[in-house]
């Protein structure tokens, strides 16, 4: 008799529990992003929810840390650079959603970076003197006169400010980074600008929204709002 | 019922009743007919009653997501979300519910077998998807190489040619033998250093018109193609072995014999892949997705039913393989 009463006991603690969970889940989808921001109960829950997700799906690309890897390009999620939108969870949680170049219809895919070496929109040296005018942009060791003609070709015949921008802070809706390290998805060191300026780069993210359930898109668009803004 | 149970057991819930079992099991029946039968016989079918907290609403149970909701209200407003106005926000969920409506009546009375446009978008929509990956990757220095060697025969330079095509006309003025002598005098003519003008008018000759630009005679440059385009078989095969300064053997035609004079010829040269990269590369990417397009089609015919008439099947070498295939 005892037995039963603490199986039936234990089964609608167990269904309590689920349905709460469900609840909570519920609460973090329906909730508007910016209120959710200032929801430290929610906030919470869904980077409990989002850590195994992450661990599971997202970090073989973008490293355990959130640190993202040079070899793919994977961006380091953990900093306050995005190359979509503003960071803020609408934006994250779309990107996730959709991703990047994924084939979906949806997904960010306004533009890529083009080779502008290999499709002769630049010749071998203009494109060093690219490459010298952008570590100079990101104050590194440079050579002075061929940065000079770099940034000539910055701005006129390599285009490059159309999606980089005049101030070289970057594009968020076409997703062209800043250039102004010391943040690099590739790598900024000379021979890695020259590989992406020479032969562009196209950096991909896949759709999530058939592999996850809302609430863990959610979630994990949380955690990595939280992790970004992290002191 | 049994002798032994009463009308008194019948809400006993500790005992057994055969009556109370059936009338549990009518009671079940009845509230099943009649939550299908209101299922079946209502104008809106099977619905949700409550929309599911991912989305902001549902359209004949079509979710419209509240991310695509607020990127909708961002995209049309250019303001962050958290900063739209309640009306903005109600304006763009009116315009998304119509759209979705629209969608669906254009589902419903089956657009897409008949409105070209429709059709249109919905290949391209198709083929898109099928090749995103494909567009996506970037080939590496070597794989562009090795198609460039596969297929050097594409980069090669088109050939210039400036020429004349002259014809010693037979017909009422001359007998087919008459002109062929008089081409081959013009030939050996012209070989001798003969100008050329002089030769068209001492032997008589014409041009043939094949190159001719607005009613005058073709002396610019001509590129191999269009001179294969223009020219019959057998004259752009005699003048494609010419080189500057070289005359034809005489060649017999309908019309007449001619007589090709090349006055200039620059002959097509094989480009380096350097020169070729930016081609090399677009006609990479073009087969590969071409490839992806056809494996896709190949796909969707393996699973569909196309059933051909006889004479379609003798339309096409591969239908009955087709046909094998989707039996």
């Amino acid at each position: 008799m005892i037995f039963a009463v603490a199986t039936v006991v234990a089964l609608a603690c167990g269904l309590c529990y689920w349905l709460h969970l469900r609840s909570l889940e519920a609460s973090l989808v329906r909730e508007w992003p910016a209120d959710l921001a200032h929801d430290s109960r929610m906030m919470r829950f869904a980077v409990s929810l989002a850590r195994p997700v992450y661990a599971r799906h997202c970090a073989s690309c973008h490293g355990a840390n959130l640190h993202g890897d040079h070899a793919t390009g994977a961006p380091d999620l953990a900093d306050s650079v995005w190359l979509y939108g503003d960071g803020g969870i609408g934006d994250i949680e779309n990107t996730i959603l959709y991703g990047v170049r994924s084939g979906h219809p949806k997904a960010h895919n306004v533009t890529d970076m083009p080779a502008e070496g290999r499709l002769h929109q630049l010749s071998a040296p203009e494109v060093d003197d690219v490459v010298e005018f952008v570590l100079a942009l990101s104050r590194q060791p440079h050579a002075g006169t061929a940065a000079e003609r770099g940034r000539k070709l910055f701005y006129e015949k390599g285009n490059c400010f159309d999606c980089h921008a005049s101030d070289a802070m970057g594009n968020t809706d076409y997703g062209a980074p800043p250039l102004l390290g010391p943040k690099w998805n590739y790598g900024g060191d000379r021979l890695t600008l020259r590989n992406t300026i020479y032969s562009g780069r196209h950096g991909r993210c896949p759709a999530w929204i058939s592999v996850l359930r809302p609430p863990q898109i959610r979630a994990l668009a949380v955690y990595l709002y939280a992790e970004s803004r992290a002191p | 019922m049994t002798p032994e149970q009463s009308s008194g057991d019948f809400f006993d819930l500790a005992k057994p009743h055969v009556r109370r079992s059936m009338v549990l099991l009518a009671l079940g029946a009845v509230i099943g007919l009649a939550i299908a039968g209101y299922g079946l016989f209502t104008a809106k079918g099977t619905r949700s009653h409550s929309v599911p907290p991912e989305d902001l609403a549902l359209v004949n149970n079509r979710p419209i997501l509240r991310s695509d909701f607020m990127t909708q209200v961002q995209t049309e407003f250019a303001t962050p979300f958290a900063e739209s106005l309640p009306e903005q926000r109600a304006k763009v969920l009116q315009e998304m519910v119509a759209e979705e409506l629209q969608v669906q009546r254009g589902l419903e009375i089956d657009l897409p077998s008949f409105d070209p446009d429709v059709r249109s978008a919905l290949v391209a929509g198709v083929q898109l998807e099928v090749a995103a990956d494909v567009m996506a990757q970037q080939p590496t220095d070597q794989e562009l190489r090795t198609y460039y060697e596969a297929h050097k025969g594409r980069y090669v330079g088109e050939g210039v040619l400036r020429m004349r095509d002259l014809v010693a006309k037979s017909g009422a003025a001359a007998t087919a033998e008459e002109a062929m002598a008089n081409a081959q005098q013009a030939v050996t003519a012209l070989r001798a250093g003969l100008p050329v003008e002089q030769a068209v008018r001492h032997y008589r000759l014409e041009d043939s018109g094949a190159l001719m630009v607005a009613g005058h005679v073709d002396t610019d440059e001509v590129f191999e193609f269009a001179a294969k385009a223009k020219l019959a078989g057998e004259i752009y095969a005699a003048a494609a072995t010419l080189r500057s300064g070289q005359v034809s053997e005489p060649i017999r035609q309908s019309d007449g014999v001619h007589v090709v004079v090349m006055l200039e010829h620059r002959l097509p040269v094989q480009e380096d892949y350097a020169t070729a990269a930016d081609r090399v590369w677009t006609d990479y990417k073009d087969e590969a997705q071409a490839r992806v397009r056809q494996a896709n089609i190949s796909y969707l015919r393996s699973r569909a039913d196309i059933l051909l008439s006889p004479e379609a099947r003798e339309l096409s070498p591969h239908a009955r393989e087709l046909q094998e295939r989707v039996r």
